[in-house]
């Protein structure tokens, strides 16, 4: 029947996504202190894929997210259990340095937060103490493309030297996601990256996540399903630190498995 | 399935004023079959009339119906089975407006037909399977608001008695027409309201689909089991 197809139609685009593993979270574990935040997860993240974390607020998302570049390792009372693969290597091994690690897995939080610097440093500052750049010229170009990625190349380019936090709120989102895709890593970590936006910013940005998904996998934790339907191709669903249902995007909103997923996205009382 | 409320209430009246709507629209349409066939067979030109009429009605509705949807669609955004229930509203109101269309041509028929001698028994005949399609119909709805795949899939099985009796009275019309040429331009109508049951019979079969899409996520994936409806001339 022709029918069919209405669900898929209203979600075509996101409907591909690479079937490559980029992270592997196996048996994954978190406490802090006595509480336990996150419970036994396993959850494969593909390359070059959007995938989307949603779920009621201090379900866990944020705290599985900053598990994927160990920001969890600045919390004191935090301990991480279980094992997460980068492209098949453990980065909870001794051997990773886990600054190394978060220029691979960079990560762009909920609040704009650019550096009190110029806009050209605030995006230079990630390449320089990676030694990413050779000369002035090379860190020039390094400035210019992750600008012109994160789309705030034309607004920005003739006052390069003026200070971050003078940009607005959707451009200072910009900027930090330029500084984040600066020093070239493999995976984007998104916490609520558009939740200080007004709907043009946002567009902008989920424009922009679309494309990063060319060259980059993104992992976006967000409270909007409809940003979350928009963007992903893969959605997880948490709830009280469980992993609740994991799926193709499309099946999570139009046809979950879980009766839980589906009280939490249609918002009713669960 | 998560049958609990909306956290925002006014959600749920929105759903359920546009599902209450289908439910009188579908009343509306039944009386609408069972009329035109009643006017048919008692020779009923007032009844006959208040049928076409009637039609306007029902049109208003599914207009109604289709504006109400399409407001839910841009201030809720309706996901998962929400999105489901907005669109198979969408679907079952055009369905049900179809139906009363063909009502209005029976009615329209039947006027005509009342100017010649009757062809005995054929507005009986014509009637019975009118009867069976409203049956059909009436099940289908209760089958919607009881969000009952089950009695959905019986619905759509029984659309095979229909094409059946279609059959059969196509045949019986042809008799008719060879036995006495004066009977051409009344069996010629009659074939035509036949013809208008066996689709009406087809559109309440497709709202017993959206139904089940609606529960399950689903469409019936199997193919409905049609009988040889008219040797192709
Ligand atoms: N630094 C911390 N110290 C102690 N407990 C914490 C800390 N961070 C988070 N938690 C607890 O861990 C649980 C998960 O929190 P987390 O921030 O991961 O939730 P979340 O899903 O991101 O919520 P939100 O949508 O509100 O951002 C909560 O019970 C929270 O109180
Ligand atoms: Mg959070």
């Amino acid at each position: 029947m022709e029918d069919t197809d209405m669900n898929d139609m209203l979600m075509t685009r996101n409907s591909v996504g690479s079937e490559d593993i980029k992270i592997s979270a196996r048996h994954v574990q978190v406490f802090y202190g006595d509480t336990h935040a996150i419970k036994d997860v396993d959850v494969d993240i593909n390359d070059k894929t959007v995938t989307a974390f949603i779920g009621p607020s201090g379900c866990g998302k944020s705290t599985f997210l900053r598990c994927l570049n160990r920001m969890n390792d600045t919390i004191d009372i935090a301990r991480v259990e279980g094992e997460i693969l980068l492209d098949g290597e453990d980065i909870y091994d001794k051997r990773v340095d886990p600054v190394q690690l978060r220029a691979k897995v960079g990560m762009v939080f909920q609040k704009p937060n650019p550096f009190p610097k110029s806009i050209y440093d605030n995006v230079a500052y990630g390449p320089k103490i990676h030694g990413l750049a050779k000369s002035k010229g090379e860190l020039d170009e390094i400035v210019e493309k992750s600008l012109r990625r994160a789309a705030l190349w034309d607004e920005a380019k003739d006052r390069l030297d003026q200070p971050g936090t003078g940009l607005s709120g959707g451009q200072q989102q910009r900027l930090c996601i330029a500084r984040a895709v600066a020093t070239n890593p493999e995976v984007l970590l998104m916490d609520e990256p558009c939740s200080a936006l007004d709907p043009i910013a946002t567009a902008q940005v989920e424009e922009l996540i679309d494309e990063l998904r060319e060259n980059f996998s993104v992992v976006i934790v967000t409270h909007s399903m409809q940003q979350a339907a928009r963007v992903s191709q893969k959605t997880a669903f948490f709830h009280l630190g469980n992993l609740v249902e994991f799926d193709d995007t499309t099946k999570i909103f139009s046809n979950p498995e879980d009766p839980r997923t589906e009280s939490y996205i249609t918002g009713r009382i669960g | 399935m998560p049958t609990s409320e909306h956290i925002v209430s006014s959600f749920d009246r929105d759903l359920e004023g546009i599902q209450g709507l289908i439910m009188r629209m579908g009343g509306l349409v039944e009386e609408a079959i069972s009329d035109a066939a009643k006017a048919l067979d008692t020779r009923d030109v007032e009844l006959a009339q208040k049928v076409r009429a009637g039609d306007a009605a029902i049109d208003a509705l599914d207009q109604t119906i289709n504006e109400e949807a399409a407001n839910i669609i841009a201030r809720r955004q309706p996901i998962a089975r929400d999105l489901r229930t907005v669109l198979t509203v969408f679907r079952i109101s055009n369905n049900l407006e179809r139906i009363g269309d063909y009502a209005k041509n029976i009615a329209k028929r039947s006027e005509a037909i009342i100017e010649h001698p009757p062809v005995e028994g054929t507005g009986a005949s014509l009637r019975r399977m009118a009867r069976q399609v409203e049956l059909m119909l009436k099940d289908v709805l209760d089958a919607y608001i009881q969000q009952d795949a089950d009695k959905a899939q019986d619905v759509r099985e029984r659309d095979i008695e229909v094409d059946q009796m279609y059959s059969a009275l196509f045949r019986e019309y042809l008799t008719f027409m060879m036995e006495d040429p004066r009977n051409i331009t009344t069996c010629m109508h009659l074939h035509f309201m036949a013809k208008n049951i066996e689709r009406m019979g087809d559109h309440a079969t497709s709202i017993a689909e959206q139904v089940m899409y609606l529960v399950t996520g689903e469409l019936p994936d199997d193919e409905r089991p049609k009988a040889n409806a008219v040797p192709m001339a």
